[in-house]
């Protein structure tokens, strides 16, 4: 389903007065950066000739007001980004479905994420923003911007180096799945790890992943290598269809997704490039694109439901 | 010397690795026969309570229920093989394919709570088979690969395995599942 969103003219107003916003808040940061910096260049040449008392006090007068001003504007951005989340992302999820709901101060709890089993990397730093609820007739879905880290830490001649790595940056969608199961499956990106584990499961039984699942969708099998608690499951949830389906999901998205299926919900992570539902603040509001890949991604989401099939409640679980 | 040792204790632990992959191949062609003979217990069980609460709706369809309450009793005997009970399914999966069809000229029994849930129970359990089905043939075949290639086969053939035959999906199991052609015709 291709959404599209025409800015209101309540939205329009709105954004107008955002523009004025977002213009004081350039100005003030150009300001506040710039007498930061002459400072600090000013403060050279007068240490130079008229001594170090002279250079910090002249280098402190133009630091000092940069700085208060970089403070003071700082709550005007978050209130300015806080706007522009709930006024014009908002209007845009209520063009594309009433049900559709932001709260942008939440997400997915690190704790659901964790239990989603989407990853097993252990998480040392967790963000989630953003939460968009919804429905979509029997179907209730959400999703949030999600960014989990672990850490490395090596030791250098300075001490201690600890480096950042992404477990995900991206969205994690969930949707209430339309058949009743008990175990956990779970679908990942095929790695050279995991090939090598189906590998042994399939060959060396004795040493292998035992909840290794041999599907039989080659496309499928390409892409992602699934585990289950449950073999027969795994096979009621992931029929010929719902495999396809998920091909031409993984299709669409620029990196492989993953997929888990736990208590009666399916999981599915995007990794993504991008921080959607963001106000710009050096460009421009009053743009033709201003929402485009904020809708996009919102409608790729939406049509999740409709692409895997969710609303087909044939089975017991209504 | 050593070097020799430690070539033959390699031999030997792959060798036991191979071994005992074969016999979990095995019993795993074993379990995943009984995991379809649950699912086609289940299903049969649902039959009688279909078939009742049919029958006080649709009078024109009697032949058809007495087929299905036939086929059932002969699924459920004892003398039964396991090809027969799957054979025997697939006449029952036909033939109450055929009397769901039917129910549209049924409007009371199309409204009929009790009746609507056998329906999504019985949809519920067809793709339980046909889950239990594929792993079952999942199954087969990594088993016929060890069994068949090398080294498997050296040790299959002094343990006496032979490679067995997958099960044929029916042609209503091919095909998705279309809510419309279940629930509106």
């Amino acid at each position: 389903m291709a959404v599209n969103f025409v800015i209101s003219p309540a939205v329009q107003s709105v954004l107008e007065e955002l523009e004025i916003q977002r213009k004081k808040i350039v100005s003030t940061n150009y300001k506040g950066w710039g007498l930061i910096l002459g400072g600090i260049l000013l403060a050279f040449p007068v240490t130079n000739f008229g001594g170090l008392i002279a250079g910090l006090l002249v280098g402190a007068a133009a630091v000092i007001p940069g700085g208060v001003m970089l403070y003071k504007i700082s709550d005007d951005t978050a209130q300015y980004k806080s706007r522009f989340k709930k006024e014009v992302v908002g209007a845009a999820l209520s063009s594309v479905d009433q049900c559709l709901t932001l709260d942008p101060t939440n997400g997915i709890s690190e704790a659901e994420f964790t239990s989603s089993q989407l990853f097993t990397t252990g998480i040392d730093r967790y963000h989630t923003e953003d939460l968009i609820c919804g429905k979509v007739d029997k179907t209730s879905f959400y999703f949030a911007e999600v960014h989990a880290e672990y850490k490395t830490e090596t030791r250098t001649k300075n001490g201690t180096q600890t480096t950042w790595h992404d477990i995900l940056k991206g969205i994690v969608f969930t949707a209430d799945f339309n058949k009743n199961f008990n175990g956990v499956t779970v679908v990942r990106p095929k790695d050279f790890g995991s090939s090598i584990g189906a590998w042994f499961s399939k060959n060396i039984f004795s040493v292998g992943d035992k909840n290794v699942v041999e599907l039989e969708n080659d496309g499928f099998n390409k892409n992602f290598v699934t585990y289950s608690t449950d073999q027969v499951e795994a096979r009621y949830i992931l029929t010929p269809a719902m495999m396809e389906r998920i091909n031409d999901l993984n299709q669409r998205s620029a990196y492989t997704v993953s997929l888990s299926f736990i208590n009666s919900s399916m999981y599915v992570a995007f990794p993504l490039d991008k921080n959607y539902f963001e106000a710009p603040v050096y460009k421009t509001l009053l743009r033709a694109d201003l929402l485009d890949d904020d809708i996009s991604i919102l409608g790729f989401m939406y049509d999740i439901v409709h692409e895997l099939d969710l609303n087909t409640r044939i089975w017991t679980k209504q | 010397m050593i070097i020799v040792a430690v070539i033959a204790i390699l031999v030997l632990i792959i060798g036991i690795g191979i071994y005992n992959s074969l016999i979990s191949k095995k019993n795993q062609v074993a379990n995943a026969f009984s995991a379809i003979d649950v699912m086609l217990k289940k299903r049969f069980d649902l039959l009688p309570n279909l078939v009742e609460t049919v029958r006080q709706y649709m009078q024109y369809e009697g032949d058809t229920l007495t087929k299905i309450t036939e086929l059932r009793g002969k699924a459920l005997g004892s003398n039964v093989s396991e090809s027969d009970k799957l054979a025997l399914d697939q006449q029952i999966g036909s033939a109450v394919k055929g009397l769901m069809v039917s129910v549209e000229n049924y409007p009371d029994l199309k409204a009929n709570t009790n009746f609507l849930n056998l329906q999504s129970t019985w949809t519920e359990s067809e793709e339980q088979i046909a889950a239990a089905r594929r792993n079952y043939n999942s199954s087969v075949t990594t088993y016929n690969n060890a069994v068949m290639m090398f080294p498997g086969n050296m040790f299959a053939g002094m343990l006496g395995y032979q490679p067995m035959p997958v099960l044929e999906t029916a042609e209503e199991e091919r095909k998705n599942v279309d809510a419309k052609e279940l629930f509106n015709n």
